[in-house]
């Protein structure tokens, strides 16, 4: 999968992810908020609009994502799901943790 | 004469992880949908929710040093979708009725809880000293047999 940064703030950055978050790119996923995170931009929007698919692993690597962003004082959210993340996000119950916005600056938005 | 079971399309992939991983299994099911325009897209996203999650539970369950043998077959029929993968790795300690989901904070432990949610029937047997699995899926709007 790629992954862009977009450093949209001093302590927000909206990651624009394209590909797959699956078994292959979830220890690509969990570096990268990691890093960003200790580059002090807690605040994370994950922009999903060009994610085509997401599985278990992927959903292993958001929730902790989530967790590393809270353990640094931020949060983490999620944008413009495909229709594929949709229903896995809703089967998985994670759509009640992870709030989704319409796009990644909608999301950081309200914490400018 | 009887009748004849109607099959659309049997497609089948070997492949032996490492060197492979999942995305062996995302090109391959790319291929059976561009030659099975038939199936609708939500069957497609359902059969490869439920095969990446089983492809993905073999390879991390082999984790040796030796690769782990996989084959994906996948069948298509007018009123379902089976798949099928098998493989030589170690066999598999599963209880397919505790496959529940974990606690939304768990990071693993999700895909088996997945895959019974997409599919109709979900299996585990041993054949020939291999791993097997078997999904299988009613088509959407397909009438019954």
């Amino acid at each position: 999968m790629d992954i862009v940064v977009h450093e949209t703030g001093t302590d927000t950055a909206v990651l624009e992810c394209s590909g797959r978050l699956n078994m292959v790119s979830a220890p690509q996923f969990r570096e990268t908020v990691a890093s960003v995170v200790q580059g002090g931009r807690p605040r994370i929007a994950v922009e999903l609009s060009g994610v085509e698919f997401l599985d278990s692993s992927g959903l292993g690597a958001l929730v902790g994502a989530l967790k590393t962003a809270r353990q640094a004082g931020g949060d983490l959210r999620i944008a413009a799901p495909s229709e594929q993340v949709t229903m896995v996000l809703k089967l998985s119950n994670i759509d009640k943790i992870l709030r989704s916005y319409p796009d990644g600056d909608a999301a950081v938005r309200e914490w400018a | 004469m009887g009748l004849t079971e109607v099959v659309v399309g049997e497609h089948r992939m070997d492949f032996a992880a490492p060197p492979d991983d999942v995305t062996a299994v995302h090109d391959f099911l790319a291929d059976v949908w561009t030659a099975e325009p038939s199936v609708g897209g939500e069957d497609r996203m359902a059969l490869e929710l439920a095969v990446v999650e089983l492809a993905s539970n073999v390879i991390e369950h082999a984790a040796t040093d030796v690769p782990v043998r996989c084959s994906l077959t996948l069948a298509v029929h007018g009123d379902g979708l089976e798949a099928r993968i098998t493989d030589d790795g170690r066999p598999a300690s599963v209880d397919l009725t505790s496959a529940a989901l974990p606690d939304e904070t768990a990071e693993s432990g999700r895909g088996l809880a997945l895959v019974q949610m997409v599919v109709d029937e979900l299996r585990y047997d041993r054949d020939g000293g291999r791993n097997r699995w078997t999904v299988r899926r009613g088509r959407a709007g397909a009438l019954p047999a």
